[in-house]
């Protein structure tokens, strides 16, 4: 059952003339963990925000196709209720913090404040949330005392607790440091593991290549390719576009080259696979 | 980063469980009296009478008191001396010195007007030390205030430390780049442009991020928003409020036959 | 032109001790890059460099300039150092103007000038966007601006702070590349980064901070091979370094390059 459907759709921002994004079709499934992948100005963030609802609601513009999540085509709705259906996430964890709350948990409730959820009902929803992603330690902290890694996460469970039925995720570690860009994924590859429907853009292949179900190549605000992690990842199509390729991929296709990678093996993405290949 | 995004102390006082709307309309009631009773020595019994031991049930004393000899005491008094020197008005002249003249009048006006400033800012701040901007946000929107005009002031009150660090930020990196900030006075105004204009254009980029953001927590929701924390508003605190307004307005009818 | 650090001692106002003793000696056209986690002294050390922080205790000598002694505009002709954030600093109506703020700084020559903005430009690939409005390009080009605003100034030493954080596949390449051309015409980099591999790919050098202390300094050959001590800062070595020794190759591995010789030796 498809949750999100895309079909032939096409934007292009205010005042430019190339589009955006070009007849891009797709399709995800309920549960589904999709990655996409793509260098900068491919149509990525703009795939974001269409599937948030905030292209065309927020960012005027032409849209033309159809966008379609849980059955209900954007034109025909409002901001306020698909919000509700799609939650988005991005880079910058300062900027997802409202201001307008003097701690974490206030914070998270922030969301259910403006829903209109009932006073009884917040407090456990917010402590069922900051369970679900491991923050309720920091429950009562301030949330600009904390580090990038715990804000993102904070931004995380705020969306995450007005239960949307897509989860979108634009390079949710690219301003994190090491251990931030750990804590981050620990927390999206529970969510995913619950059966949590999520779209994340992500640049750090190895990690997409171990959690995501399928990967979307978007090139020039075009689907380039739509598949399996490890058969998209290791293409030859992403070579020379300025994809970012895995080193093990890029090592292991010029080691092929010189005759160091067994002929018959599909590239590797991630360590352990390299491993395995080179021993032969 | 700034854990501190408001001038706000949480505390277990009289004043921080009152409304605060109720907090507002303090505010606003002190100044008024202090800028209309037509009684000379108003401002300084409002700060004296009134606001210091409300200060001390709201717990915030030293704050305040700390606030008002380091802030407003220096600001106002500059003020004074301003306004005495360059605001003449009056006949007796008590001080002379070359172009500068000081008459007894504007002396008395001058610190009528400074004692006023005082009282307004000093009302003010004991709101502010006492009250925290998301539930007087709660409190107003709760009360039919448009979402996007609380975004308004939310997002203005954020801005100010956000933009003391970048500010930091800017200058080191202008610096870096060979830009002279100390010398001459030309220097200094040269020195200007480099600084704001990545402030502001900087700033732009994040306040569509930061919009977005709000909206994707529902913000613009048009159903009726529930709080968290209960504010009350109690009938102490509607009684309060009417008090407050009710002398106000005798305070403006005593105005009006005292000239 | 050397960089001496002496024995630096750092306490930031409100009392955070953020560097203790640290001494390292930079030699003209030497690649480095510092690695260490969030607080480990990385950004503090670095800002000493161009007299942005003062020592609490120690001293930091540019060459034969001490940082106490002289203003970071002065110093700013021998240290460029490139911020994170390039929204931090545009303020130019074209990328050219913006570009030329630095050399003008200096009071350079008009000539000089348009031959500094000039190879700048080539350098990051942005010639033919001159005239355009800094904030008309995607902010992929903007951190490309940036970066050309200071090498312009064309100094001895240039300072990289985070360069590929949330940056592309197409601009860490692009970086890259200016780093190598830089050593080629024997300046000093410095980098702050958490991107280890971009690290062990472009730097020779590789100095580990924990604590505000330096853990390790030595060729990148060797101490990216130190697994255990750089744990303790949490700094995972790169992912060919990583591989090469699963696959028990003995040397310290830092690139393709090194590590598919390394394969072809195990093959014979």
């Amino acid at each position: 059952m498809a949750i999100v459907n895309l079909k032939q759709v096409t934007y292009t921002y205010p005042l430019t003339d190339t589009p955006a994004l070009s007849k891009v079709d797709l399709q995800i499934k309920e549960g589904e963990f999709l990655a996409i992948i793509g260098p900068n100005g491919s149509g990525k963030s703009t795939l974001c925000y269409t599937l948030a609802g905030f292209i065309p609601h927020f960012f005027k513009g032409e849209l033309e196709g159809s966008v379609e999540v849980a059955e209900v085509e954007t034109k025909s709705s409002t901001l306020n209720e698909w919000v509700m259906n799609v939650g988005l996430v991005f880079q910058n964890p300062f900027n997802q913090i409202s201001g307008a709350k003097y701690s974490v948990f206030e914070e998270i409730a922030f969301g259910l404040e403006n829903l209109g959820v009932p006073r009884e009902e917040i407090n456990p929803r917010v402590e069922q949330a900051l369970i679900m992603t491991g923050i309720d330690d920091l429950a009562e902290r301030s949330p600009y005392s904390l580090s990038g890694g715990q804000q993102q996460r904070v931004a995380l469970t705020s969306i995450l607790v007005m239960q949307p039925k897509v989860l979108v995720l634009d390079e949710p570690t690219s301003q994190l440091d090491p251990i931030g860009t750990r804590e981050v994924f620990g927390v999206i590859r529970s969510l995913a593991e619950r059966g949590i429907t999520v779209v994340m853009v992500e640049h750090k292949v190895e990690w997409v290549a171990q959690f995501a179900d399928r990967v979307v190549a978007l090139y020039e605000g075009q689907v380039l390719m739509d598949g399996k992690p490890r058969e998209v990842l290791t293409s030859d199509q992403l070579v020379g576009k300025g994809f970012g390729i895995s080193r093990y991929t890029s090592t292991a296709r010029e080691a092929a080259r010189r005759g160091l990678w067994p002929k018959k093996s599909e590239l590797p993405v991630t360590l352990d696979e390299a491993i395995t290949g080179f021993k032969k | 980063m700034h854990e501190r995004l408001s001038f706000y102390l949480k505390r277990d006082s009289l004043l921080h469980s009152l409304n605060p709307l109720t907090k507002l309309t303090l505010a606003f009631g002190l100044t008024f009296v202090a800028f209309l009773s037509p009684w000379y020595w108003t401002p300084q019994f409002v700060v004296l009478i009134i606001i210091i031991p409300l200060s001390i049930l709201g717990r915030i004393q030293r704050e305040y008191i700390f606030t008002a000899l380091r802030l407003i005491l220096p600001a106002t008094a500059f003020l004074f001396v301003m306004q005495a020197l360059f605001q003449p008005i009056g006949k007796t002249i008590i001080f002379q010195f070359w172009f500068l003249h000081i008459t007894r009048e504007s002396l008395s006006f001058a610190f009528a007007n400074a004692s006023r400033i005082f009282a307004m800012i000093s009302s003010f701040t004991l709101f502010l030390l006492t009250t925290h901007p998301s539930e007087l946000m709660s409190d107003l929107t709760r009360r039919g205030l448009p979402s996007q005009f609380a975004y308004v002031i939310i997002s203005t009150i954020q801005i100010i430390p956000q933009m003391q660090s970048k500010a930091q930020t800017i200058i080191a990196a202008q610096r870096s780049r060979g830009l002279e900030t100390e010398g001459s006075i030309f220097k200094r105004i040269g020195a200007l442009v480099p600084l704001v204009g990545p402030l502001v254009f900087g700033s732009l980029v994040e306040v569509e991020e930061r919009a977005i953001a709000i909206e994707a927590r529902g913000f613009t929701s048009t159903r009726k928003k529930t709080s968290l924390r209960e504010i009350r508003d109690t009938g102490f605190d509607k009684t309060l409020r009417s008090i407050l307004v009710l002398m106000v307005l005798v305070i403006i009818v005593l105005k009006i036959r005292a000239s | 032109m050397n960089i001496e650090v002496n024995n630096l001692d750092y306490t930031y106002p409100g009392a955070v001790q953020a560097l203790r003793g640290v001494s390292i000696t930079i030699q003209a056209g030497e690649q480095v890059a510092i690695v260490g986690q969030n607080g480990s002294g990385k950004t503090t050390l670095v800002k000493h460099l161009n007299g942005l922080l003062q020592p609490t205790s120690g001293t930091v000598m540019i060459g034969e300039l001490d940082t106490r002694k002289v203003s970071v505009a002065k110093l700013a002709r021998h240290v460029g150092y490139v911020f994170q954030n390039p929204d931090e600093q545009l303020f130019c109506r074209t990328v050219g103007e913006e570009i030329a703020f630095g050399p003008r700084n200096f009071g350079f020559d008009t000539q000089k000038i348009e031959n500094l903005v000039n190879d700048a430009l080539q350098l990051v690939e942005l010639t033919d966007k001159k005239d355009t409005n800094p904030y008309d390009l995607s902010s992929t080009w903007r951190k490309m601006i940036a970066l050309a605003s200071i090498l312009s100034m064309d100094t001895d030493c240039v300072i990289l702070d985070e360069p590929t954080t949330g940056q592309d596949a197409a601009n860490v390449a692009r970086i890259a590349h200016v780093v190598s051309e830089l050593k080629k015409r024997g300046k000093t980099v410095i980098t702050i980064t958490h991107d280890i591999d971009f690290g062990a790919e472009n730097f020779d050098r590789v100095i580990a901070l924990a604590k505000g202390q330096v853990l390790v300094d030595g060729p990148a050959g060797s101490v990216l091979g130190e697994t255990e001590i750089l744990a303790q800062t949490y700094v995972d070595p790169p992912q060919l370094t990583r591989l090469g020794k699963r696959l028990g190759i003995k040397k310290t591995v830092r690139n393709q390059e090194e590590f598919l010789s390394a394969v072809e030796k195990l093959n014979m």
